[in-house]
């Protein structure tokens, strides 16, 4: 740890060298021409954050090109999956193996029966449903008991434990699974009734070893929750649909990834040290070679938070726990080839986490200064405008495939108009926080009970 | 004033209070949080020496759960 430390105060100190390096070849520069230092120097800044961000920029065009048309072949993919199936006839029901789905709770009363309830109505003639109540404070423990003690043709079991976090929880669920198949959820999540026959399907490839699922937000009553909607649309399901092609999804998320129980035994579970356990695991599979497939119909509807603080504590520690993982998974970062497509799947996750919030933080500024300084305020327009368009497409593109609502479209202006630019500052934030090695809480979410 | 440059003053305007208001509401959170019980440090503060008991070799299941559990 202290190595660590270390290494990362090596590394500021070069930057500030490099930093001094840069101004003292201006100050020589300056005194060559016999000119302003201030106005050179500013000159020298202004000119380097041009070259970047046009860098950047490009590098996101590509980016959302490649997501497009990724995204766009995985969904052609399925369609011929989807044919092939029906001509194929459905399974006989009696030899689909059994899954277990585990529930995690922690203070999830408001919501908990609810989303048991709308388990046992999950078309799968096999399956059985284990609550892990994770030291709740709340009646979670007592509302899951009920549910349970109803008659069902579905098994229920409740499991209570001393508050450990949600890794445990759900370490605990897989060793109390009996089934070949366990599929992770969240307490608050509400599945698509065809989930479980559309995730195991992906199974018959021997070298899937795990099912991401789509989330969507069922709390789309205000400007947050369904700009979020958009988010989770855009830049979520499209993101995993495109890398689903390649088969190499890198977050399987929280409120819905269905596992092969032998693969979940043999990269031993959920560890405890990251705050994205979700990512942690996934990266986990992919360093053991194992595929992760994307399936766009098997849904989980998942509450997101309604109010700003709120939403900065969930973005805050989605931030911090997928550096600690990539942080945990790094070595394959220098390692191209023995790591192959996971080398550039963990550095296309530091361009998101990092290189992306801090990039647009930095154009935003820039022109922003550039504007009131010297009035040419419609570069940041320009800048807006491009970056909107792309935001557009992208939208437009997701709402077509995903079947969305249209007038979620309209929402990706109010996304790049405010909603990212205060996102982006948490997570440039929560970033710098991660790099000095600051304590964190989990950040519980307080549900509303809109399931 | 021709529409772009309207469109341009607007953007600079609601970047710089976006920006503004970013960083105040990041303040506040951290405020927040900080008022708030901690639940769970990082990895330093548990690799620090103390070895984490282990709390589910024992699972609990309770005897109703288990007699209304159709095997």
């Amino acid at each position: 740890m202290e190595i660590k430390k270390v290494s990362r105060y090596v590394w500021g100190f070069a930057a500030v060298l490099f930093v001094i390096g840069a101004v003292s070849f201006s100050f020589n520069s300056v005194r060559n021409t016999k000119g302003s230092f201030a106005l050179l120097l500013e000159s020298y800044v202004l000119s380097v954050i041009s070259i970047y961000l046009l860098v950047f920029l490009v590098i996101l065009v590509v980016r959302y090109a490649a997501m497009i048309l990724y995204s766009f072949m995985d969904h052609l993919e399925g369609l011929y999956k989807e044919t092939d199936a029906s001509s194929n006839q459905e399974r006989s029901d009696k030899i689909l193996p059994m899954i277990s789905l585990v529930v995690p709770a922690y203070n999830e009363g408001v919501v908990i029966q609810p989303a048991i309830r709308s388990l046992l109505l999950l078309d799968y003639p096999n399956y059985e449903i284990i609550v892990i109540d994770d030291g709740s404070t709340d009646d979670t423990y007592e509302k899951a008991l009920g549910v349970a003690r109803e008659a069902h043709s579905i098994p229920i079991r409740v499991i209570t434990k001393r508050n450990g976090g949600k890794a445990e929880a759900l370490n605990t669920g897989m060793s109390a699974a009996r089934g070949e198949f366990i599929l992770n959820m969240d307490g608050d999540s509400k599945l698509s009734s065809n989930t479980l026959r559309a995730c195991i399907r992906h199974f018959d490839n021997p070298k899937i070893g795990a099912v991401a699922g789509n989330v969507k937000v069922i709390n789309r009553e205000n400007v947050w929750t369904n700009i979020q909607a958009l988010e989770y649309v855009e830049g979520l399901a499209m993101a995993r649909k495109a890398q689903s092609f390649m088969r190499v999804v890198n977050i399987i998320p929280g409120p819905l990834g269905m596992f092969r129980k032998t693969v979940l035994q043999q990269v031993g579970g959920y560890d405890h040290d990251t705050f994205a356990e979700d990512c942690d695991l996934t990266l986990k599979m992919l360093m053991r070679g194992w595929q992760i497939a994307y399936e766009p119909t098997a849904i989980a509807w998942v509450e997101t938070p309604s109010r700003l603080l709120d939403l900065l504590k969930q973005r805050y520690r989605w931030t911090r726990g997928i550096l600690q993982a990539t942080s945990k998974h790094s070595a394959s970062l220098w390692q191209p080839r023995t790591a192959g497509v996971n080398c550039f799947i963990l550095w296309y996750m530091l361009f998101e986490g990092i290189m992306w919030p801090f990039s647009t933080l930095l154009g935003n500024l820039f022109f922003a200064y550039v504007g009131i300084q010297y009035g040419l305020s419609t570069l940041l327009f320009y800048w807006w405008l491009q970056l909107t368009v792309l935001d557009v497409i992208a939208a437009a593109y997701c709402v077509v495939i995903e079947e969305e609502a249209p007038s979620l479209i309209l929402y990706a202006v109010l996304f790049r108009l405010f909603y990212i630019n205060i996102i982006d500052v948490s997570k440039v934030f929560a970033t710098i926080e991660e790099w000095r090695g600051n304590t964190m809480t989990w950040g519980k979410l307080d549900r509303e009970g809109k399931l | 004033m021709d529409l772009i440059s309207i469109l341009a003053t607007v953007i600079l305007a609601t970047t710089i209070g976006t920006l503004i208001v970013g960083v105040g509401a990041y303040a506040a959170f951290k405020l927040r949080d900080s008022r708030k019980p901690k639940a769970k440090k990082t990895e330093e503060s548990s690799a620090a020496g103390h070895a984490k008991e282990p709390i589910f070799l024992k699972r609990y299941v309770p005897e109703s759960v288990e007699k209304s559990t159709p095997e």
